[in-house]
């Protein structure tokens, strides 16, 4: 508050000034009013004065009437409007302080508002309460429970503490700090003593954090300097520690919340990265879920897919060599041969079946013949390894068929399972079987072929049709032959034309023709089985003079 | 020349508080004038020209916002700087405030020391 000042009241034309004028007009008497330096302020100036009368608020000098004997009379009008002028003053300057306060407190509320964090929110706390609150340092100590330690979660200013103090003077400091009181300490000697403060630590005040009338941790600053701290600094500290104590609790929470949510969502994380294990992600994702948990028992999609199964030929004969301990081995490392290579091309295995292993191709069946054609590579990996080691090399069948899939979850509430039902499950397994009886690697259903866009890419030929069991409809098949070995392929290219000359003089019942087409073929390729089965079942054909299914169709019953 | 300033304010803890706070002003020698409506605002504005008004939005009788229009737009008076009030957490748009010729805006609780900085940038006082 500046000091009145005489001149700036009396150079205003306020009632004051109105009356003091008019009094000494009518009084008509040498009266002047002179300011705390000497200036006349009202009335005229006379040489000799009787009265003098001194005009004083709260002790401090600010201006002196003198005059005649009637000086008294306009000293007593000029003292009451000053007193009245120093009380609005004094009220004024009061409200404005409280106002300040307001508007302090008003702003902290509204930065508190817009921080979840319990640093930053301590931050704001100290920068606040050293704005108005004499001191040098300041600290934010919390009460860790799970560490049961004293924690610094913020300062300001100068460090006016030994911070290993916390933790080894925690009783002289919890009769303090977690008190849960606010005080201002006068005498720091118990405290500098123990060397928790500083020396040059002079004064201290400090208020508890509490919330629900918990202390959890305190509000210290300090000075330097002997600072007689006022009852209006303790609450006000009080204030400002009530509303940080409750932000930083709530950010406390919130990060605490935080935390679990993150360790709930890892642990998520690894149940549905194992699940993916067992049930593909693509099967839950076709479903329409994210994760496994969301999969209801009657959950269904049908699709347009590729089914691949492949099984290795005669494993049984095979695996009756093995101990059961050798077979499982086995199987595994042949599993992990060929999983990579369905995962390359876009597919998902659905099943493992033993040696057997169903995997689907959402995408287009070119993935799955191209997955197809790499699986057979891997077998030929194996086999060098498997000779190497004086084992029976192993043979591979691959099957493959192109059409509506439903994808589900069947099974009751308490066991349920990833469930495909489909014919295009059981033709893929069926054109699988049937490898073995044409002696080829990889067979593929007309329907596949279709969907392949690149048939250019790929070595084939046409294996007529099969009626399969059960099925009313022949079933086009070809057989692909680009994981045969080199000279192998390049002799299945050189009778190529005679094969396929063959084939389709079976398909017209042409049997005679197709028998002598089968017997150039070979002739030329004595290893070409596929054309002596063709060349066999001509044979029979004429020989019998039958047909079990009408003209041109292989009949299979097999499986 | 004597500097003249006007505080409008329908609260009379709002006038008082305002001129409170730029009391150091008055004995620096800016006369200092009140007023509790627009209308009262409008004459005093009128007769005195005052360098600087500080006034509230939300009042009775006339507005600040149409007192600001009318010495801004109608009486043409752009020396007179004008500073809205408005009561936080009804913050008129700053277009509104544009519309009628407002100088500056400042929002309740005001921060004594900003409304003290504005007084002294305006009236070209030194601290």
């Amino acid at each position: 508050m500046t000091k009145l000042s005489l001149k700036s009241i009396l150079s205003k034309k306020n009632e004051t000034v109105f009356i003091l004028t008019s009094l000494m007009e009518r009084l008509n008497a040498g009266i002047w009013i002179e300011d705390d330096t000497g200036n006349t302020l009202l009335g005229t100036r006379a040489e000799a004065y009787k009265v003098e009368h001194m005009i004083k608020v709260d002790n401090d000098l600010i201006g002196v009437v003198k005059g005649d004997e009637e000086a008294n009379i306009i000293a007593a009008v000029l003292d009451l409007s000053i007193k009245k002028e120093a009380e609005k003053r004094k009220l004024g300057s009061e409200v404005l302080n409280l106002y300040q306060e307001i508007n302090l407190i008003y702003n902290f509320s509204e930065r508190l508002a817009q921080t979840i964090d319990a640093p930053t929110i301590s931050e704001i706390t100290l920068e606040e309460a050293g704005r108005v609150i004499n001191s040098n340092s300041g600290v934010v100590i919390l009460w860790d429970e799970s560490t049961e330690r004293l924690k610094v979660l913020a300062s300001s200013g100068e460090l006016f503490f030994v911070e290993e103090k916390l933790y080894s003077e925690l009783r002289l400091l919890s009769k303090i700090l977690l008190s849960g009181q606010s005080e201002i300490i006068t005498d720091v000697s118990a405290l500098s003593g123990a060397g928790v403060l500083l020396p040059e630590v002079k004064s201290v005040i400090y208020s508890a954090l509490k919330v629900n009338k918990r202390t959890m941790g305190a509000i210290i600053l300090s000075s330097n300097e002997f600072v007689q701290y006022t009852a209006a600094d303790l609450k006000l500290l009080t204030t400002l520690a009530l509303q940080s104590s409750a932000a930083i609790e709530s950010a406390l929470l919130y990060e605490k919340n935080l935390r679990e949510a993150k360790e709930r969502e890892e642990a998520m994380r690894l149940v549905y990265e194992a699940t993916g294990k067992f049930v593909p992600y693509e099967f839950i994702g076709s479903l329409g879920h994210n994760v496994i948990t969301d999969v209801r028992l009657g959950d269904q999609v049908e699709k347009i897919v590729t089914v691949l199964f492949s099984d290795i030929r005669d494993y049984t004969s095979l695996s009756e060599r093995m101990s059961p301990e050798e077979n499982f081995k086995f199987v595994c490392s042949f599993n992990e041969r060929m999983g990579p290579a369905i995962r390359r091309h876009r597919g998902f295995i659905n099943q493992y079946l033993g040696d057997a292993i169903m995997a689907i191709f959402p995408h287009n069946a070119e993935d799955a013949l191209l997955a197809a054609i790499e699986m057979q590579k891997e077998v030929q990996d194996l086999n060098k390894i498997r000779i190497s080691n004086d084992q029976i090399p192993i043979q591979m069948g691959v099957g493959m068929h192109t059409g509506p899939l439903i994808m589900g979850i069947t099974g009751d509430e308490n066991r349920m399972d990833a469930t495909t039902i489909s014919d295009t499950v059981n033709i893929a397994s069926r054109l699988e079987s049937l490898t073995k009886h044409y002696s080829v690697n990889i067979i593929l259903s007309d329907s596949s072929l279709k969907q392949i866009e690149q048939k250019e890419g790929f070595h084939l030929r046409s294996l007529g049709l099969v009626q399969l069991k059960g099925k009313r409809e022949a079933v086009e098949i070809h057989e692909c032959f680009d994981s045969n070995t080199l000279p192998d392929m390049e002799k299945k290219l050189s009778t190529l034309a005679a094969f396929n000359e063959g084939v389709s003089f079976f398909l017209n019942k042409s049997f005679h023709e197709a028998n002598l087409a089968f017997k150039r073929v070979v002739d030329t390729d004595p290893s070409d089985h596929t054309a002596k089965f063709f060349y066999r079942n001509s044979r029979k054909i004429i020989d019998e003079g039958v047909f079990e299914n009408g003209a041109g169709i292989v009949a299979m019953h097999e499986k | 020349m004597e500097q003249k300033l006007l505080i409008v304010d329908d609260e009379a803890h709002i006038r008082m508080l305002i001129g409170q706070t730029l009391e150091e002003l008055e004995d620096e020698g800016v006369n200092f004038f009140t007023a509790e409506n627009g209308e009262q605002a409008l004459e005093i504005i009128q007769a005195e020209k005052p360098r600087l008004v500080f006034l509230d939005v939300m009042m009775p009788k006339m507005n600040g916002m149409e007192v600001c229009r009318r010495v801004k737009k109608e009486l043409g008076l752009n020396d007179v700087f004008i500073v809205l009030l408005t009561a936080k957490g009804q913050e008129l748009d700053r277009q509104k405030g544009q519309e009628v010729g407002a100088d500056v805006y400042m929002t309740k609780p005001f921060d004594p020391e900003k409304i003290l900085e504005k007084a002294r940038e305006v009236l070209q006082l030194q601290n």
